[in-house]
């Protein structure tokens, strides 16, 4: 039922370079070892034999900014902490991809207050808002494979060094609700083989 | 009947017998009074008492003395400092000429467990000055050191009194009233049309970094000073140390915390008390249910409300579950930290702990934020499912943590690795105010549920584990053992669980149920009068804590008569306990800092609040 059984005889696929990129990408998104409030509880439960992040490729937390792809925000970003997310975010290297997990991340939450910055998006580019306080594992996986056809939709001019935060994406193709999940493309393009 | 022995054994404690104290909380306040004047006759300005609970007012020049006094008197013995904090009384109704700020302390005697509270006015108006406890007291530090940040009161002696939760360049106290609580106008009313919501998301700001400003302690010319955190995958969360370092041997270890600092008390100040209750979950994180129910048990001495027997079985069956899934986190965590088995642990650890959730989702409807113990009860009965479900629980847990201990007592790695790290004498915890499982390691046989039993933790027959080497593995011990005697609880609690309503009948407190409003024209204006103002607690202040996980988890509340809590204080025993990460790590390995910070289980929510 794997790759194997979808090749035509010939052994060979046609495809676009970015697709493919993109397609290797987007099932090996390292998640940096990241974890700020009570969201960070169900990111690790997410982590768990129950949930099994594993399943969609990201389950090698990098405890180094340096060696992940993915910043999941997951809780409430004080003043005195969002200068050094901003510095884990830096310390990333291209290609990375931020997921704002739970409310806190997204907008604040409950916490309207002096302490807290509303939204993390304030400081860095977020490519997925996941709504719930805290959201439960599923919501994290779910905005994962949001993430994923994402990266399956990105332009590899898009990523090159310094063109980020100009070249943002509309807002409305990354909020992470059922209503504007799109149906991923194959990403692989394949023949049918005649019958 | 708490095992006082060992405890006496390691010098903790007690001459006297801890159970059948005659005496009250204000009784000892009597007893106290009397003897503050035998000695010091000038020193009490005044005595309140209020639920059963006695404040003392102490003149400021003579905090030390009588704070000593209380302290040594073999009879009193009130070691245990268990919160430090401080009121702007600008708002208060009824303030005219007496001083701004009021310094209030509660203290909680080790030979009889009763409690006592001391105010003493800030002198000097607007820029006030009390003298320190830190030379009583040195865990008086940090608590001493928030006061000053987020209320602006400067004590006099403190060693190195600093801003510790809001960044060195902050440029006022939160906690003043006359700072609004700040934040953003939210818009309600967006659709995708809107021209702002465009600009969402991509109004990229500057976070300016802030010079840290390092301890002044720190030796950077003889040693290494090395950084560690805020971003670590070993701190749990969001805490920074700062490590100085001779070779590889840590010569202090200095957390500066903050990081993870939301402003719950000002957010507590300025909504209702019963809205307050969702920001209990998401503190402690990992004890939402103890928190909830600390949060309502002080609410309800407030107001003076009785619950009924079944909401209060409920609350116990469900916090000892709490505990028991507080505890599987911290060992799958800490043990990941310190004996390198990987995810072994850490993954059995959660599948236990989602059987747990299961449970809370059950009832409450999530499971971490929880919000089922309210003010008044909870939430709603427990479903028919319930007892099953908690019968799964009682029946494979044991057999599992029997497994447990097995694997990790015949661990060398991981005895290596605890044995004799991160020692704390029974003083020692007495001096750095630490509490819960930690000061039960120590030999302190300090546990709330049984030396003040609350919520009828009376009626259950349960042990306190204590241990008294006071090192990494006895808190293990001790956590280990908490869990199978909580177990004991929660079966006990659901053998006896008693039938009836969930919530008090307090028309004042909690809203009639539907039916009754059909029928009764005074059911409709409670109805009205709670969901339009709120409960209204008589004017008044009160201390009360319970025992979470960690240790005393404590609200102070303090009604001016009106909806809204005029000071919410949340004593958390995150941030007591982690003052002892510099004591413990002293002269140890640089690695051994790793499983003092796992050993103390904080939670850093409940840490910076």
């Amino acid at each position: 039922m794997g790759l194997e059984e979808k090749l035509p005889d010939e052994g060979f696929v046609t495809t676009t370079l970015e697709k493919a990129i993109n397609w290797g990408r987007k099932y090996s998104i390292f998640p940096l070892t990241f974890g700020l409030a009570c969201c960070a509880i169900e990111q690790i439960a997410a982590g768990g034999s129950r949930f099994d992040i594993a399943r969609f490729g990201s389950e090698v937390f990098r405890a180094s900014p340096r060696q992940a792809d993915l910043l999941i925000v997951s809780g409430r970003v004080s003043q005195k902490m969002a200068p050094v997310i901003k510095r884990i975010y830096d310390q990333m290297l291209e290609p990375k991809w931020v997921i704002a997990m739970g409310i806190c991340a997204s907008a604040g939450g409950p916490f309207n207050n002096y302490a807290i910055v509303q939204g993390v998006d304030k400081i860095l580019p977020v490519d997925v808002y996941i709504p719930g306080c805290p959201p439960r594992p599923e919501s994290l996986l779910y905005g994962l494979t949001l993430l994923q056809q994402k990266i399956q939709h990105e332009r590899l001019r898009d990523r090159r060094y310094g063109q980020r935060s100009e070249a943002a994406r509309p807002l409305r193709e990354t909020v992470a609700s059922p209503k504007d999940a799109k149906v991923a493309e194959p990403a692989v393009r394949y023949e049918p083989k005649a019958r | 009947m708490i095992e006082t022995t060992q405890a006496q054994a390691a010098g903790a404690t007690p001459a006297a017998p801890l159970q059948n104290t005659p005496l009250t909380d204000t009784g000892i306040a009597a007893l106290a009074a009397e003897k503050i004047r035998a000695r010091l006759p000038d020193a009490i300005l005044g005595t309140y008492t209020y639920r059963g609970e006695t404040t003392l007012t102490i003149r400021p020049q003579d905090l030390l003395n009588v704070a000593r006094l209380l302290r040594e008197d073999a009879e009193l013995s009130f070691r245990h400092l268990a919160n430090v904090t401080s009121v702007d009384w600008s708002k208060y109704p009824g303030y005219s000429a007496r001083e701004r700020f009021t310094t209030v302390y509660q203290l909680l005697s080790t030979n009889s467990w009763r409690r006592i509270s001391l105010k003493v006015p800030a002198p000097g108006g607007d820029s006030p000055v009390v003298p320190s406890l830190t030379s009583l007291w040195p865990g008086a530090d940090w608590p001493e050191r928030e006061v000053y940040d987020l209320m602006g009161v400067r004590f006099d002696g403190h060693p190195d009194l600093r801003r510790i939760m809001m960044p060195h360049s902050w440029p006022n106290h939160p906690l003043r009233k006359e700072l609004p609580r700040g934040g953003e106008r939210v818009p309600f009313s967006m659709t995708w049309e809107d021209e702002e919501f465009e600009s969402f998301g991509k109004q990229i700001i500057e976070a300016r970094a802030v010079q840290q400003v390092p301890p002044k302690q720190a030796d950077a010319n003889k040693h290494m000073i090395l950084n560690m955190g805020p971003h670590h995958p070993s701190t749990h969360g969001v805490l920074r140390v700062i490590v100085e370092l001779d070779g590889e041997t840590v010569v202090a270890a200095y957390p500066d915390l903050g990081y993870l600092h939301s402003g719950f008390e000002k957010q507590g100040e300025t909504i209702r008390y019963k809205d307050f209750l969702p920001y209990t979950d998401r503190s402690d994180y990992l004890s939402s249910m103890c928190n909830n129910l600390c949060y309502s048990l002080a609410v309800e001495k407030l107001m003076g409300v009785e619950i009924p027997p079944r909401a209060q079985m409920l609350r116990v069956i469900l916090c000892e579950l709490q505990r028991i899934s507080s505890h599987l986190l911290w060992m799958g965590t800490h043990i990941m930290d310190a004996a390198g088995m990987s995810h072994a642990m850490l993954m059995y650890a959660f599948r236990e702990r989602e059987q747990l959730l299961d449970i809370f989702e059950l009832v409450s409807g999530a499971r971490l934020t929880t919000s089922y113990i309210r003010p008044g009860g909870v939430w709603r009965d427990v479903p028919p499912s319930f007892a099953e479900r908690v019968g799964d629980v009682l029946r494979t847990f044991p057999a599992k943590f029997d497994e447990y201990e097995k694997f990790m007592n015949d661990n060398p790695v991981w005895r290596a690795r605890t044995e004799g790290v991160g020692k704390l004498t029974a003083q020692q915890c007495l001096d750095l105010c630490i509490t819960g499982p930690m000061a039960r390691a120590s030999g302190i046989p300090m546990d709330y549920r049984k030396i003040r039993p609350y919520s009828g933790y009376e009626n259950f027959d349960f042990k306190v584990p204590m241990a008294t080497e006071g090192d990494t593995f006895a808190r293990y011990i001790v956590r280990l053992e908490e869990m199978r005697q909580s177990l004991r609880i929660v079966e006990q609690g659901m053998k006896n669980l008693p039938d009836g309503p969930v919530w008090s009948a307090d028309r004042k407190m909690v809203p009639p149920p539907r039916q009754e409003l059909d029928v009764s024209m005074e059911a409709v204006i409670h109805h009205f009068k709670l969901w339009t103002e709120g409960m209204t607690p008589p004017k008044g202040e009160i201390y009360e804590c319970g025992e979470s996980p960690r240790g005393e988890e404590g609200f102070y509340l303090v009604s001016d008569g009106s909806a809204i809590p005029y000071r919410l204080r949340f004593r958390t025993p995150s941030f007591h306990n982690l003052q002892a990460l510099n004591t413990m790590s002293k002269g140890r390995l640089v690695a051994d800092l790793v499983v003092n910070i796992g050993s103390v289980d904080i939670v850093l929510g409940d840490v910076d609040r």
